[in-house]
């Protein structure tokens, strides 16, 4: 594949943000409301203990990626106490569903062995995105027998009328030497549904895009589109120890591709998009987001940092 | 184990009746418990008469981040051809509110001694219309399909600086023991308060009609008062509805004080040699370990 990198469109500090936040803008998700672009993302305010919590708004864009407006606010608020979605949602995967839009939420809540646990839940819209109700409390896709925690990153897609959802799901948490931090193990797995609610997990507890870092590799944002004949799934993958300020062991986007939606072949040398030199996306590339406009394939993606700058997108040129 | 014999729950063999129940080590440092579950066997022809207790717990805790962390509490048995299945409630500690709860299995194939896990998540987590502390399983078996009635928390109140779980009686069925469909609604109306919290559902097939003993307390003040837990009744023809009767229950506390001198909770009742028996505990939640009634009318 050939990509041109269209650059960062999107920076935090250059905007007034809802609430209290001023950086990040992580795991842009894209769906079109006319002619513009409106593409929501996670952005992070602090509880009064100083945590973060990830809160979702969006930004509107021209079909350059020109910046038009904000927001008027975040367009849900977090969970109730004990909820699956307390304290943060990221991402928010927006679907258009006839009139309305799906939001698939990827909630976060604190634990105490371990710092979180997650699962997705789901809500709608009937104005465009400017707020989102849940259809319930909790989650429609949760921790199962062969997937004991970390239920996340979803991203929904119909295909000949069934819903897919592709997403994550722990399988390990590590213990870190000389360190009282634990790390996350996560790989992708996919589930299906006839009515974008209730899912069924055909695969449950099988990760379906193999590994290229070993078993400790960590798997995370799946997105998929169809074009040229064939599903295409990009991805994020890193380390899971030493992530975080080790370029060689940050966030890279993997590839892989399939013809039944089932079975996928993992090449990341197809994608043919790596880090940039010196640039917002020179240490890490994470959280991709394939989305197709106007016969044109886009990847919304985040760079250094996870997106505390922002994020930039890159146009298919060739597939 | 040292304090503690809460939720028994009954598995009969030829010469003996086996109690499961939860029981707890000393406290940590912090004042926090974890809870496992092990058994006693009571002889089937005097149910007063104690022949054994178990040595080890039927299922160790689970590993880091996973759903059973730090309980085992309760557990409910059934049997599937020669192996027992248990299906039990699954505690991890969260931060913003004291704990999370979702059910696990679990399969013996050694008579019910001890258990492997079927993996190590939970076989029913939470769901979009049952949020949290999907809880206390009670497997049971009607014209070839698994019942399961449990327990689903609806949120979480706060009453004299405390978070207090409220949680409500649910369903679900299951051909398989492993996909469970969901009736998601409440099965029992509320008398109480609509903070009413419901425990236990334990149901049981009597005269050709499905009756249900569960117990029921307020959802604030309840420790060591008379807005503990009692012991309520409905009944129902079709498994899924149930008309409420608490009158009909016919157990509440010991009027002349005593271990259940207070509240009554966590009904199991279970046929055997043509009698009907019930299992409960008393003050605190079985502390001072569960009691036995006979069922005379």
């Amino acid at each position: 594949m050939v990509w041109k990198k269209l650059g960062l469109v999107f920076n935090p500090a250059e905007h007034q943000l809802p609430g209290a936040c001023v950086d990040f803008a992580q795991s842009p998700q894209a769906v079109m409301v006319g002619e513009t672009i409106r593409i929501f993302f996670s952005t992070r305010e602090r509880d009064e203990g100083g945590k973060y919590l990830s809160r979702v708004t969006y930004a509107n864009f021209d079909r350059s990626f020109t910046f038009l407006s904000m927001a008027p606010s975040f367009v849900m608020d977090l969970g109730a106490a004990g909820c699956y979605d307390e304290h943060g949602i990221f991402p928010l995967n927006v679907l258009r569903v006839n009139d309305e839009l799906l939001g698939y939420i990827g909630g976060w809540s604190r634990r105490v062995a371990v710092p979180v646990d997650g699962s997705i839940g789901i809500a709608r819209s009937k104005n465009e995105g400017v707020t989102f109700e849940r259809i319930g409390p909790g989650p429609v896709l949760s921790s199962s027998i062969n997937e004991p925690f970390l239920i996340g990153d979803p991203f929904v897609q119909r295909f000949d009328h069934l819903f897919h959802m592709w997403y994550i799901f722990g399988t390990q948490w590590l213990t870190v030497e000389d360190s009282s931090a634990v790390e996350r193990v996560y790989k992708i797995g996919h589930a299906i549904s006839n009515d974008g609610v209730r899912w069924e997990k055909p695969s449950e507890g099988v990760q379906i895009i193999q590994d290229v870092l070993g078993p400790t590799e960590s798997q995370a944002l799946p997105s998929v589109a169809a074009f040229a004949g064939k599903y295409h799934m990009v991805f994020c993958f890193r380390e899971s120890i030493d992530f975080r300020h080790v370029p060689s062991r940050a966030y890279r986007l993997g590839y892989a591709f399939s013809t039944d939606l089932v079975n996928w072949t993992r090449d990341d040398s197809m994608l043919g998009l790596d880090v940039g030199e010196n640039s917002w996306d020179s240490e890490m590339l994470c959280y991709p987001h394939l989305f197709q406009v106007g016969g044109k394939t886009y990847l919304l993606y985040n760079g250094n940092e996870f997106g505390r700058n922002g994020f930039g997108v890159a146009e298919l040129v060739a597939p | 184990m040292t304090e503690f014999a809460q939720a028994p729950a009954t598995l009969i063999f030829d010469d003996f009746v086996r109690v499961y129940f939860a029981t707890r080590p000393a406290p940590s440092s912090d004042s926090q418990y974890v809870s496992y579950t092990g058994f006693a066997d009571f002889d089937r022809t005097d149910l007063t008469k104690v022949l054994s207790v178990s040595k080890e717990p039927i299922l160790l805790l689970g590993g880091l981040g996973t759903f059973d962390e730090f309980g085992i509490y309760p557990t409910s048995l059934i049997r599937d051809g020669t192996d027992v299945i248990a299906y039990y409630g699954g505690w991890t500690r969260c931060e913003s509110v004291p704990y999370n709860v979702a059910i696990g299995m679990a399969r013996s194939t050694d008579g019910g001694r001890s258990f492997a896990k079927a993996g190590p998540g939970p076989v029913l987590s939470y769901g979009i219309d049952e949020p949290m502390t999907v809880s206390g399983p009670k497997i049971r078996r009607f014209h070839d399909t698994l019942y399961m009635w449990y327990v689903a928390g609806l949120r979480w109140t706060v009453s004299d600086g405390r978070p207090e779980s409220i949680f409500k009686i649910r369903m679900a069925t299951s051909k398989d023991g492993i996909s469970w469909v969901r009736v998601g609604r409440n099965l029992i109306p509320d008398v109480l308060e609509a903070d009413e919290c419901q425990a236990s559902p334990d149901v049981f097939e009597l005269d050709g009609s499905y009756h249900m003993l569960f117990s029921y307390k307020f959802g604030s003040g309840f420790r060591n008062t008379d807005r503990g837990y009692r012991i309520g009744y409905a009944h129902s023809d079709d498994l899924v509805h149930w008309t409420r009767n608490d009158s009909m229950a016919g157990i509440q506390p010991s009027s002349d004080g005593g271990w259940d001198g207070q509240s009554v909770a966590y009904p199991h009742v279970f046929k055997l040699d043509g009698r009907l028996w019930l299992l409960y505990l008393g003050d605190e939640v079985g502390r001072y370990g569960f009691g036995l009634a006979v069922h005379s009318s």
